[in-house]
Parts: structure tokens; sequence; C-alpha cells
């Protein structure tokens, strides 16, 4: 028995060894960038990072500020582009992020990202407020159904977004989910491996409690909780500077939250993807695609230069 | 709980701890652990059915003993019966109930009348028609003398249950498992040894080879009509290669996983794919099943003993049979009755048992004849296996039509390089370890470093090449 167990665990640390390497060397899985936060409760990433997306066909890279995608040469008539793990686009190579297609589209502005996966609307506009110092023309807020409800603390507590509660108007800001397991995970290829390739938590488990986006994308046509988003609308209009923002609705969105902003006056670009034969997003994955990101810059620019 | 996932993977180190250092050199002790994880196993699934197999176990086990203390034939016939009743009385319910009310229904529609009563949404316990089975093949041989009565009903709870077949096979014989309940185990290095070389072998069959494989049967399959002729075929290649590794992975798995244990089960396949006929086949693939209707069924029935007409009427009966223990499907059944009209011309020429050595035996490669003789056996399983994978009948002859016309020597349209690569790797391996248990069981005679080199590279396949996480195949029969 002895002599077995022995043998095991030399195999196993060398198969763990191999594991590793080939999982690198092929870049099984992506590189995942470290997060921080900031003096503001802004969750955003350690400047000057750089990594391979699964599959190790492009790179990502974060830049000085923080933010993934690359930085404009100047900050005079400045565009800024902020959202989720769309703008995020780390699924994609720097050539296809909203910024360079925005730029091919309209040469005189420039264009700065600051996108993470996860983002609330809430937190949107916390960092909107946070990067008004750059003194942006105008700021685009990409948004979607669940960036609404994500924000909303009555909803549903969620600890590491950051969302407002909205009976004492206090924002609560988003905190790092398991630091450490993550920091241990995202540099422990072989391990992120075993984890995403058999996840711990039972399907049925899941499946018995949808998380809130999921019960939302079942249907877009219905608006649950309604006198909440509208509330977070008004609250968001009481509360930050919303003249020149602009929410860049996701193909899909809610009429009723659409109408709503839209009655408060807020400026809006609503997406349509419906009239394109070629889809915009990913086959395993609801995120754009290089054409989807074209498609999209093409709408906003043509709204903006209208 | 799957062989493939991560809860298996902390699972079976647990258990093999507590089996060797807890359990020691207590039978009972091993037994008791044993039935318990194989609880745990079978629970992390559906806890609700444990008590399936808890019940199935209590009645076989009162039968036997009740067997054990009658010499008189009715009252033995009487328990034998209801043994056989009640085990495949929950088989038939809860796999068939909604298949026969189907085709009641379908009948009466199709003679104009009409019949309505509502079918039930029945969960298929996983395992079910193989542990039922297994029981049974206990029954039947105290029934027949072949076996004394068990009086240990924990070691007979863990027979029913042993966790590395319960839910896919080998169908084990009572006469062999069982006993294994009853003699003390010692760990042994090189049976422990052989049998993880056993495990990863059938895990690169299931990760590497049935799911990447999966991937592209289940593009061809599910869109035949878009697809040539070769096309279709280069699909049913793939679903073949998806089965045989599915399956005879799990096999492996289970039985290299037994041998950790100290137990040793039934071999369950022997390189199918190498048979020169389709009677050689059928002694090559999932052998505990083949055998099972051999012994149960097909003998009882007469066998070949009789004239032709018996021959034939049993030769179908058991193809039927195994075709329709597999699913409530009528393309369960006519593969089974391919499979015995394949089958008949050997029987009746008295040739079904001209290929019983191993092909080309000791030999690099085969003869050109016997090559001929494999690609037309293969031919054939794959016509079969188009029935077992399509959705109904429809969609089988349909698929067929799809092969079987002009475009099947035109160039195909899918042509997956690094799977097939994959495949003709695993052919070539299987190829050179075709005289033992598994393929890579002569790899022990190698030197150490290139043997872990080589099981390696294997895990590094595995890492590169994990197609789409599938179900085995054979949890749903």
């Amino acid at each position: 028995m002895k002599k077995f167990l022995k043998n095991i665990i030399i195999f196993f640390l060398l198969a763990l060894i191999v594991g590793e390497t080939v999982v690198r060397v092929t870049h099984t899985m992506s590189d995942i960038p470290q997060r921080v936060i900031d003096e503001n409760g802004i969750q955003k990433y350690y400047p000057n990072q750089e990594g391979y997306w699964k599959g190790g066909d492009h790179k990502w890279g974060i830049n000085k500020l923080g933010w993934p995608g690359e930085l404009p040469n100047s900050y005079d008539n400045l565009i800024m582009i902020i959202g989720d793990s769309y703008i995020e686009n780390f699924m994609n190579p720097n050539e296809c992020h909203q910024s360079a297609f925005l730029k091919k589209n309209m040469k005189m502005y420039n264009f700065m990202e600051a996108g993470r996966s996860g983002v609330s609307l809430i937190e949107a506009m916390e960092i909107s407020k946070n990067l008004d110092s750059l003194k942006p023309v105008k700021t685009l807020v990409y948004v979607n159904n669940n960036d609404f409800y994500e924000s909303i603390r009555d909803i549903q507590p969620l600890q590491d977004i950051t969302q407002v509660n909205l009976k004492n108007g206090t924002i609560a800001y988003g905190k790092m989910k398991a630091p450490l397991f993550k920091k241990i995970l995202y540099n422990w290829k072989l391990l992120y491996y075993f984890y995403t390739r058999f996840p711990l938590n039972n399907q049925s488990e899941n499946a018995e409690a949808p998380t809130v986006s999921e019960a939302i994308e079942e249907n877009n046509d219905i608006l649950k909780s309604k006198s909440e988003v509208f509330n977070l609308i008004n609250y968001i209009k009481d509360n930050y500077s919303t003249k020149d923002k602009v929410f860049v609705f996701h193909p899909n969105s809610n009429t009723e939250i659409i109408e709503q902003c839209k009655n408060l006056g807020f400026n809006i670009i609503v997406l349509d993807s419906s009239k394109d034969d070629k889809k915009w997003v990913f086959d395993h994955d609801s995120h754009w695609t290089c054409y989807g990101h074209e498609q999209v810059a093409k709408q906003i620019s043509n709204a903006l230069l209208k | 709980m799957f062989f493939n996932s991560i809860e298996f993977f902390i699972f079976l180190p647990i258990v093999f701890a507590l089996y060797w250092l807890i359990g020691g050199k207590n039978i009972k002790t091993q037994n008791l652990l044993v039935a318990a994880a194989s609880y745990v196993f079978y629970g992390w699934w559906d806890w609700r059915f444990l008590s399936l197999i808890l019940f199935s176990s209590l009645v076989d086990y009162s039968i036997g003993i009740a067997l054990g203390k009658n010499e008189k034939p009715s009252t033995r016939k009487t328990l034998l019966w209801i043994s056989i009743c009640v085990n495949l009385g929950f088989l038939g319910f809860f796999k068939y109930y909604n298949f026969f009310v189907d085709s009641l229904i379908n009948s009466f529609t199709f003679f104009g009348s009409e019949f309505s009563i509502n079918t039930l949404n029945i969960i298929l316990p996983v395992g079910i028609s193989f542990y039922t089975f297994q029981t049974l093949s206990y029954t039947i041989d105290v029934y027949n003398r072949k076996l004394e009565p068990t009086k240990d009903f924990v070691g007979f709870m863990a027979f029913v249950s042993f966790f590395p077949q319960l839910v896919a096979g080998p169908i084990e014989r009572a006469t062999n498992l069982l006993p294994q309940f009853s003699v003390e185990r010692k760990f042994d290095y090189r049976n422990a040894v052989d049998g993880l070389r056993q495990v990863l072998w059938g895990l690169f069959k299931k990760i590497v080879i049935a799911d990447n494989c999966a991937k592209y049967a289940n593009i061809i399959f599910n869109n035949h009509t878009e697809y040539n002729g070769s096309t279709l075929l280069l699909g049913a290649f793939f679903f073949a290669f998806q089965i045989y590794g599915d399956f005879s992975g799990y096999s492996d798995i289970a039985i290299g996983i037994s041998r950790l244990f100290g137990f040793n089960l039934k071999r369950n396949f022997a390189f199918p794919y190498f048979s020169r006929d389709i009677a050689e086949f059928w002694r090559r693939w999932h052998i505990s099943l083949s055998t099972w209707f051999r012994d149960y069924l097909y003998i009882p029935l007469g066998g070949s003993r009789g004239g032709t007409s018996m021959k034939v009427r049993n030769t179908f009966i058991i193809f039927i049979v195994s075709g329709f223990w597999h699913g409530a499907n009528w393309t369960f059944v006519i593969w089974g009755a391919l499979n015995a009209l394949y089958f008949l011309p050997l029987l009746l020429a008295n040739k079904n048992r001209v290929n019983t050595n191993l092909v080309a035996e000791g030999k690099y490669l085969p003869s050109i004849k016997e090559l001929g003789q494999m690609g037309f056996t293969f031919l054939l399983t794959l016509i079969a296996w188009v029935f077992f994978r399509a959705d109904n009948v429809t969609h089988a002859f349909s698929y067929l039509k799809g092969i079987f016309s002009g475009s099947l020597f035109s160039w195909v349209e899918i042509f997956p390089s690094t799977i097939l690569g994959l495949v003709f790797f695993f052919i070539i391996t299987e190829w050179l370890g075709r005289s033992g248990e598994y393929a890579i069981e002569k790899v022990d005679f190698i030197n150490r470093p290139v043997r872990w080199g080589f099981y390696l590279l294997l895990i590094v396949l595995m890492f590169a090449f994990t197609g789409e996480e599938q179900q085995f195949i054979y949890f749903q029969f």
C-alpha cells in the first residue's frame, strides 16, 4: 500500500506539472486580470496587465488607468464609453473594441473605454462621475435590462455588485467576492480548468433558483419590479449629471424602461439587430462578435452624428 | 454521480482510504462501507430511488433464503416468479409504461378506433435495467441450485448496489461477484496499478474519443437532410466510435475501480470492431448482457437444440428482447431484429463459431481477407447503429436513404481531421493491445519513464481534446 500511495503521489505531482504546462501553452483557459477596488469604491483592474484570451488567438490588455483597451492619444473632444463585459470585450482583439470602430466613424473625436464585467447601471454612473474629471463631451453608458435590476439592492442584494438602496438612497459598493480563492484559481490554470470543466454546483439546484438575470432574460416584454426600476431611473436623474450621458440600450431591451428614460429626458440610443441577417453574437456566448461590435458602433455613430 | 465528474474524483479517494484503512481486513466492515458508499453514489443522482434498490435487494434476499429452505418444486417456482414479477414489474413500469400506452393508442388509432389512457410523467431510475438483471441472476441461479443463498444481507446489498458497475454495468452474475463479498480481500499492488491503468484508458475513451465523436455525430444526425451520403456515413462512423468509447470506457472505469477495492468484474468488451463476422462481434460486444440473455433466455427457450425453426425463433427473440432492453422505442427493436438477420445465416450454416480466436494473432497486420471481413462486419454494424441512434424509425430510414444515395461517393462535407486523427490513434492502440484484457494492459511491461510518459500523454490528450461533456449513453438504459 505504501508503495502504491508513494507512486500515486509522485505521478499525481508530475501530472499536475505537465497538465499546468499544457493548459498554459495551449491557452486552454483565458488569462484573467486581477482586480482592485480604488479609493472611490470602484472595482477596476490593476494597471498595465496583459494576457491571452482562450485559445491564444489574441491578447487583452489593461491600460495604465486600470481599464481594458487602449487609451486615446488625446483627451480632447473625448467620448467616454462605459459598460459591462460587452465593453470590457476580452473575447475580441483591440481592433474590435467600440472605441476603435467609433474612432473610424467619428475621426474628430477621441474615445476611451471603462468596462468591467458585472458593472451595474448604478456602478456605471459612479464610474462616469469619477471619469468626469477628464471632461468628456459625451459619455455612452451601455445598458441592458439586468443592469437596472442588478442596481437595486431592494430587489436582490448582491455583495459583489455596486447597488443602490432606494429606501434610504445610499450606495452600497461592491466587494471582492472570494478574492483569495479567485487569485489561486486564476493563477493555477489547471485548477481553473477543472473548476470550469466540472462545476461544483449542481445543475438541479440552479434550476430551482434562477438568478435575477435569468428570470428577467426569460421575458423581456414583462417589466418586473416596475416601481423599483422607475425609482432607480428617478434616483439617477436626481443624483447624477445626466446632460451629457447617453444610454445605449442593447437590442431587445424592455420598452417600458426605454420609454421611462426617454420621458425623463435622458439621451438614449436603442440598438436594433433585428434587420440584420447576420448574428451579432458568438454561437456559445451572448457577447458581440467583431462584426456585432462594428454594427453597434455604426448605429451609435449614426445616431450621434445626427 | 458520474465517473467523469469532480465529485467522483473526491468521492473515490475518500472511499478508497476508508475501505483499506478502516475496513482493514474485516470483511463485514468493508462490505458495509461498499454498501454505504454505493448508496451515496446512487443517491447523489436522486436519493428517492434508493428505496427501489433497497426494496429489490430485500425481495431477492428473502426469496433466496426461502428458496434455500424449500424443496417443493411448485413453491420454488412460485418464489422464482415472485422475484421475476417484482423485478421486471419495476422495470416495466418505469421504463416501458408510456411506450406501451402510446403504442396501444397508436394501434387503436390505426384501426380507426378511439382509445385514451393517460401517459405518466415517469423518471427513469438510472441503471434500473442493469441492477434488475443482476439481482434476477441471483434468484435464478439459486433456483437452479447453481448458487447457495446468502445469509449476509449487507454483503447482498453491496452486491446489488456495488457502485462501480451499478448504473451501467457490466451486469455481474451472482455466481461471480457475490462470493467475492464473503472472502477476505487483500490489497494487491499489481492489481491496483492495473486497475488505475484501466481507469485511465476508460477515461481517455470517454473524454477524448466518445465526447468528441458525439459532437459530430449529433451535428450530422440532427441535420441529416443537409448532408450528402458520404457525410452521413461519416456521421454513422462517429456514432459507432461514440457509443463504443462511451460504453466500453465506462466498463473499463468500472472494472478498474473494482480492482482498486480487490474485486474482479467480468470483461464486457473485447475489441468488437476487430470482429470478422457478426457472431464474433456479439461475442465481443457488451459481453455481460449477451451472455445473460444466452443463459437466462436463449438456453431456457431451447437454444439451438431444436430444429431450424426453433433456432430462428430463439435467435429473433433474444435479439429483439436485447434491443428492447436498450430502450422503449421501435428503433431499438429494429436494431435488434436487424442484428438477428445478420446473425441467422451464420447460425443456419453452422458458421457462427468459426472466428473464435484472436484476429491476426501474433502478427502486426491482418491479412487482406481478415481486413475485408473486419471492414464488412464493421459496415454492417454501422447500418445497424443508425437505428440505434435515430430519434425514430422514419429518421433512421431517411438517414439510410441519404447514405445509399448517389452522393455516397462524393467528398465529405465535414472533415474534422483532428478528431479523425484521434480516432486513428485510438484504433492503432486498440489493435496493438488487442491480445490484452484492455488495450493498454501490456504497457506494464515497458520501462517506467516510457510507461509514465505514455500515461501523461493520455492525460495531456484529455486536457487538449476535451469534448463537450456528454452523459454516458448507457445511463438511459
